[in-house]
């Protein structure tokens, strides 16, 4: 006997009404009492009799209920299962939410990926010079001091100091110096072309003692030690003696010098501050014998023993170079150390730890690209602040919107669920997804990092140990577990019959700290903002200010010297040109890292002393420089060749006028000590003699963070470079007849050049590079802080949504309730601009101190980042605001 | 008839014999079963039987197999490897469990 459909239709909704409600085992009974009704219909009964005896048996809905919560308990009673069931609730809690786990996911993933270029950038600053062995006893000299009005700092030490450290202080192991002598062009006898080569360097043979850069070939104890060798990186190695060893081949330099490769080293690592591919032997230069402790050319470096204190070293260090540097004070100047500091002079022999050397330098010149510790500092900052808004967002949204869920935890208790079940489950779901933001952030820092790097100029990569991703998987717990906690613990201490009751459904309580993570991201927002503008605001004034000379249409053409004699025929082949107005030849350009020659000068007929002498760059140009870079002359007359007495003549600018208190250039005479060319010492008993016969007016030649020194130009040969000014706006046509001139001469040499334009703006890379990445940064944190607003602007009209219905039945136009739902909003970011105002101000005026030349902070910055702030919340809540303001009131109002 | 109390413990142990032995059967083919072997000496009621057979399933001792009748759908259960090796262990306790048993109570075996 077979039921028919009917019956069997009959029995499931009969099981149904009874209160089976898990369909597995609702399938199972029905088949179960089928089987059992059927059995007795053979023997004669009809349906409905034997249907109801065989619920009997099983013990009415009593039994049958209880058999369904064993079976239930049974079978979740293990822990997989329940482990299982945790993920299930949080991923249909994630789909169902589609829109608030979105914009969680979006703006945690783009705080991660933006948090983690930074992390990337700060560790790879910080990671610099760190591969040395024994780094931790490498130092630097570094020279600071006071003399007359002058303060200095360079980096650099006097010649003999390197070998008499290590013969005279038995703390030092090895010490090894470099001299900087500017690009060369480079070929092998066989070549017929150069190439220029800028990462070269004269330094001594214990270069590969002191610092851990592996000798490939050649032996490290006499690779550099005789004149006129180089040692050469293994790409160089590779450019110019491809498939052979280049131990004992030679290369040209400069076209004439020949110098013998004695090794090859492997290339330098990126994160060293030594970039060399040439190291020539200092022994090849007079120089390096100079044995004057006054005049300071050369970067010092030295390794002490083991054990050393870097105090008491530095304190030797110090005595020991007054005493040697004494006699020639006495000599020169006229006073013994002691006099010298009783007028208020110094001179500091500091030394520096080789670890620190790339973040704590900003001389004006040094020995390679230096980086920025405060800068690596603010990147840090806003890293954590980016985090943190992030993190505040996740918190905030998941906080707002688990308010919703107070209805599902009192269902839950009322189940049986046990507090420690929901806060499980509350943490794992923000653990979710604060993993899967990790996930999705990550992503987005690798496919972004080509972009970071060009902006940064940097080559990072992620690093490939298991630990950086063990790092962020812990650091994924942790957002997770701090975002979640708030709301765990808050809602699984509800009471069910409240919740179920409708009280507490609003989710008060959480309003305040809601407030107050909304005004720390505007905060944040605001001084971000502010910022930016300030950042822009005085890059734009740099580049407008007046500078004493035109640095636009003006073309450098590198290397002039190799031309030698037919050096005067280019320049006039290159004035004939019809494009051309002026041209000059000097190596002395106003924009950093060019040719510097200080010296001390003082009034002819003092004798010298501490008291009158001026300390002032002297620059070797032609008589057609002040017309080739348009300074204004204000005073007397340009250099003239056809006069001889020019030679002997000097220009100075205002500045220097103003240091010796001339009021006019009537006979005025300077003097200093003479130098012997080749060694560059002076030479005793014999002073060279200067007539002023201009003044031009003070014009910048480093960046505006320094004050205008004192300078005199005088009519010499510097040859570095050709300055070419244009009279036409077509650079590449006036360019093209610039080089076929320069091929005429230059017989195979490469023709360089570059506009003096893009040198100023070089000049300014660090600040234009800070400007770029904090207005991206701060335009994300905008983003990020937005899309919590936006959210929780949602998140307060849902909530709000009945209450907005009544007030429209009751009248309350579009208007009101928009006002209404925007006040809050605004007043919280009206109170971050109150708190964040007075903070930039102090941030901004902080880095501004840098600049001599600076803008004053006015209101209208101030205002436009405070306006902007606003139009962005409110545009943020204004949408929702409308929104809920325009839905009609029947829908919401029409259940309950 | 055997008080259902005496059944509680071995109410696994009998399950997974019967799956051993005739590899699938279905909940009414269970009790069926049982009333048959013990000659209607024990009675499986569903009350104890389903739960045991979801417990047994959660576990991941049993799988099961649907197969739709008509209006109707049975559920065939039948052992996972982990199964067959928890059947085989579960007999064997059984089986050192009655002979202690015996030796407590002090009962000699009636074979056949």
């Amino acid at each position: 006997m077979i039921l028919s459909d009917e019956h069997i239709n009959y029995i499931i909704k009969d099981i149904a009404y009874r209160g089976i409600v898990d369909d597995d085992l609702g399938d199972e009974l029905v088949d179960h009492i089928c089987t059992l009704v059927e059995a007795k219909m053979e023997d004669g009964q009809r349906f409905i009799e034997a249907y109801d005896e065989t619920i009997k048996d099983f013990g009415n809905d009593n039994k049958l209920n209880e058999l369904q919560k064993q079976t239930i308990e049974l079978s979740n009673n293990n822990t997989k299962i329940m482990i299982r069931n945790y993920f299930k609730i949080a991923f249909r809690n994630l789909v169902k939410h589609k829109f608030y786990s979105a914009i969680n996911i979006a703006g945690l993933a783009a705080g991660v990926a933006c948090s983690l270029l930074i992390y990337l950038f700060v560790a790879n600053e910080m990671n610099f010079d760190k591969f040395h062995e024994d780094g931790d006893r490498i130092y630097r000299i570094v020279r600071t001091g006071k003399f007359s009005d002058n303060e200095f700092r360079y980096p650099v030490a006097p010649a003999p100091f390197a070998n008499a450290l290590v013969n005279e202080i038995p703390e030092i192991e090895t010490a090894v110096r470099f001299r900087f002598n500017g690009t060369w062009l480079v070929k092998t006898p066989q070549m017929n072309e150069s190439f220029k080569e800028s990462q070269v360097i004269y330094t001594d043979s214990t270069f590969f003692d002191l610092f851990s850069f592996p000798l490939i070939e050649g032996n490290s104890k006499n690779v550099l030690n005789r004149p006129n060798t180089v040692a050469i990186s293994r790409s160089i190695a590779e450019k110019y003696f491809k498939g052979v060893s280049p131990i004992g081949k030679s290369l040209l330099l400069d076209g004439e010098y020949n110098y013998e490769v004695t090794g090859v080293f492997e290339d330098m690592p990126a994160n060293s501050h030594l970039q060399f591919n040439i190291l020539m032997s200092l022994a090849s230069t007079p120089e390096a014998q100079n044995e004057q402790w006054l005049s300071n050319n050369f970067f010092t470096y030295f390794k002490t023993k083991e054990g050393v204190n870097k105090e008491a070293l530095q304190k030797k260090i110090q005595l020991f170079y007054e005493n040697k540097a004494e006699p020639e004070l006495i000599q020169y100047v006229g006073s013994t150390i002691e006099e010298f500091k009783a007028n208020g002079n110094s001179v500091n022999m500091v030394l520096q730890p080789m670890e620190d050397i790339y973040l704590t330098s900003d001389f004006i010149f040094d020995i390679g690209t230096m980086g920025n510790e405060d800068s690596v500092l603010l990147f840090l900052v806003i890293a954590v602040f980016i985090i943190g808004l992030a993190c505040i967002n996740f918190m905030n949204l998941s906080t707002a919107r688990s308010a919703n869920r107070s209805k599902e935890v009192g269902i839950r208790k009322a189940l049986g669920s046990v507090r420690s079940h929901l806060i499980r489950q509350f943490l794992l779901e923000s653990i979710i997804i604060s993993i899967i933001s990790i996930i999705i952030g990550c992503l987005a820092a690798a496919v972004m990092l080509p972009l970071f790097n060009h902006l940064a100029d940097k080559s990072l990569t992620f690093p490939g140990t298991p630990l950086f991703y063990l790092a962020l998987l812990g650091f994924a717990l942790f957002i997770g577990v701090i975002a979640g906690t708030y709301p765990a613990f808050f809602l699984s201490s509800f009471r069910p019959i409240n919740t179920l009751k409708g009280k507490l459904s609003s989710g008060a309580g959480g309003s305040a700290i809601r407030s107050g993570l909304v005004i720390f991201q505007f905060l944040i927002s605001i001084i971000l903002i502010i910022g930016t503008l300030a950042i822009q605001k005085q890059l734009d004034f740099i580049q407008n200010k007046k500078l004493g000379f035109n640095k636009n249409q003006l073309v450098m053409v590198n290397d002039p010297y190799m031309l030698g004699d037919k050096r005067d025929s280019f320049k006039e082949e290159i004035e004939k040109l019809s494009s051309v107005a002026s041209c000059s030849y000097s190596g002395f350009i106003p924009v950093n890292g060019y040719n510097r020659n200080d010296n001390t000068y003082w009034e002819k007929g003092v004798s010298p002393s501490q008291d009158n002498t001026i300390s002032l760059q002297m620059w070797q140009v032609d008589e057609d420089y002040v017309q080739t870079f348009e300074m204004e002359l204000i005073e007397g007359r340009n250099f003239d060749n056809t006069i001889a007495s020019d030679s002997v003549g000097l220009i100075f600018n205002e500045e220097a006028m103003r240091r010796f208190g001339y009021e006019n250039i009537d006979d005025k005479w300077i003097q200093t000590y003479a130098f012997d060319q080749t060694t560059r010492s002076v030479i005793n008993e014999e002073f060279e003699n200067y007539k002023i016969i201009g003044v031009v007016k003070n014009f910048h030649f480093e960046s505006m963070k320094e004050n205008i020194g004192p300078v005199a130009m005088r009519m010499g040969r510097s040859t570095g470079l050709l300055s070419v000014r244009l009279n036409t706006e077509d650079y590449q046509s006036a360019l093209q007849l610039i080089e076929s001139k320069w091929n005429e001469f230059a017989n195979g040499l490469p023709f360089n050049y570059t506009f003096l334009d893009d040198q100023f703006d070089n000049m300014y890379k660090s600040e234009t590079k800070l400007g770029e990445l904090f207005a991206i940064f701060s335009g994300l944190a905008i983003f990020i802080g937005c899309l919590g607003l936006f959210a929780l602007a949602a998140f307060m009209a849902e909530q709000r949504i009945k209450e907005i219905g009544i007030r429209k039945v009751l009248g309350a136009s579009v208007k009101e309730i928009v006002l209404m739902l925007s006040k809050q909003f605004t007043k919280l970011v009206l109170f971050a601009f109150v708190i964040a105002a007075p903070i930039s101000w102090w941030a901004i005026n902080t880095w501004l101190d840098s600049y001599v030349y600076r803008i004053t902070l006015g209101f209208e910055i101030f205002l436009i980042a405070g306006f902007s702030a606003f139009l962005v919340a409110w545009i943020t809540v204004g949408y929702q605001s409308i929104k809920a303001a325009v839905s009609n009131p029947v829908d919401s109002l029409k259940s309950e | 008839m055997h008080s259902p109390e005496l059944l509680k413990g071995t109410l696994q142990t009998i399950i997974l014999k019967l799956l051993a032995d005739s590899g699938k059967m279905y909940g009414y083919e269970i009790t069926q079963r049982v009333k048959e072997l013990s000659g209607g000496m024990l009675t499986l009621t569903e009350g104890a039987l389903y739960p045991t057979l979801h417990k047994l399933e959660a576990e991941g001792l049993l799988s099961t197999e649907k197969i739709s009748m008509g209006k109707r759908v049975r559920k065939y259960y039948l052992l996972t490897p982990t199964g067959t090796n928890t059947a085989a262990q579960k007999i064997e306790d059984f089986e050192a469990f009655i002979a202690t048993m015996f030796k407590v109570l002090q009962i000699k075996p009636q074979l056949g």
